[in-house]
């Protein structure tokens, strides 16, 4: 069953900038508010163009709203995901987390087969509101891969 | 005839030179921009560089940065294409490309689910740093004529940089 609200979220290993540096999402999750939005992947049109670029500018609004931390997750390398987030001007703002082999992708049953255009199992195009590390609001796009429910400005009305 | 810069422990890969290119399709740019390796080798002189990621820190520091830095001397060598593949999907090998002002110098082809790097016999298994549900790629490069491999090398380990760099396949040629 795909994530939805209520769930408490898998306890996985995510990486940020290099293959040396793990960061448990559940860990980083605890006592908090924190916003995740996950993406098909990093350097596409959608998510480049619109999906990441629309938390970066809304970072202020949802840190007004007491989020302590926004992440990002795809299906990519932590190099690949470091290089995306550097180009969008992420740093501070949206934390850019690689689910390097999917496994949080698929704990959470996001999985979306985009082998033809990308090459392999990617994440389908989601956002949620996590608290103290319980899933608040899980925004999928129902086909996967389009941009409106997930949407910065669509959870940030949820708030 | 054997590949040149194999290694030392006497394996010796699938691919050899005097192999003439595999018939695959990579992908430039978009999903939907098909290049078949072995139709643009086709009747030119073509280098062929493979690496284990994009925006890896071996490969983007130097390794690429060479080859295209080198690019006015494979031309006047003859050489009349340089073309980069790695496992990653076009928009990702199109950005990297971009990130190291490749343009006009090195083409930046895509082997999305590995086909190619798999039909040269060259996968590695980067499953723990990496990811992704394919292999990658060892770190090689290769020289062909009409499409035939005339010479190739492979990282003995797959990933450091000794006798595939650009330096040492110029002197070759």
């Amino acid at each position: 069953m795909p994530v939805k609200s209520g769930d408490k979220l898998p306890s996985v290993d995510l990486y940020e900038n290099s293959p040396a540096s793990k960061v448990n999402i559940a860990e980083l999750t605890a006592g908090k508010k924190v916003i995740i939005f996950g993406v098909p992947g990093a350097f596409t049109p959608g998510c480049s163009k619109t999906h990441l670029p629309g938390y970066v500018s809304d970072f202020d609004k949802f840190k007004s709203k007491g989020v302590d931390e926004i992440v990002c997750v795809s299906v990519n390398d932590p190099f690949v995901m470091a290089a995306w987030g550097k180009e969008h001007s992420a740093d501070g703002k949206v934390r850019m987390l690689a689910d390097t082999n999917g496994a949080f992708t698929k704990a959470m049953d996001l999985e979306k087969d985009l082998t033809g255009p990308l090459g392999s199992i990617r994440c389908q195009r989601f956002s949620m509101l996590v608290e103290d590390g319980v899933v608040k609001t899980a925004n999928v796009e129902p086909d996967g891969t389009g941009l409106t429910c997930s949407l910065s400005n669509s959870l940030l009305s949820q708030l | 005839m054997q590949p040149d810069g194999i290694l030392k422990d006497g394996h010796f890969y699938g691919f050899w030179c005097g192999d003439k290119l595999p018939n695959v399709y990579l992908h430039e740019n978009t999903p939907d921009s098909k290049v078949n390796i072995s139709e643009l080798a086709a009747g030119k002189k073509v280098i062929i560089v493979g690496v284990p990621g994009a925006f890896t820190p071996c490969c983007s520091k130097d390794y690429v940065p060479d080859f295209i830095s080198d690019c006015g001397k494979y031309k006047s060598k003859g050489v009349d294409e340089i073309v980069c593949i790695s496992v990653n999907d076009p928009y990702v090998m199109a950005a990297w490309g971009k990130d190291l002002n490749a343009g006009g110098k090195v083409r930046m082809l895509a082997d999305g689910n590995g086909a190619f790097t798999k039909a040269l016999g060259l996968e590695k298994d980067f499953t723990d740093t990496l990811g992704t549900s394919s292999s990658r790629c060892k770190r090689f490069s290769m020289y062909a004529e009409d499409g035939v491999v005339k010479k190739l090398f492979v990282e003995p380990d797959g990933h450091s940089v000794t006798c595939s760099k650009s330096e040492n396949l110029l002197s070759q040629l």
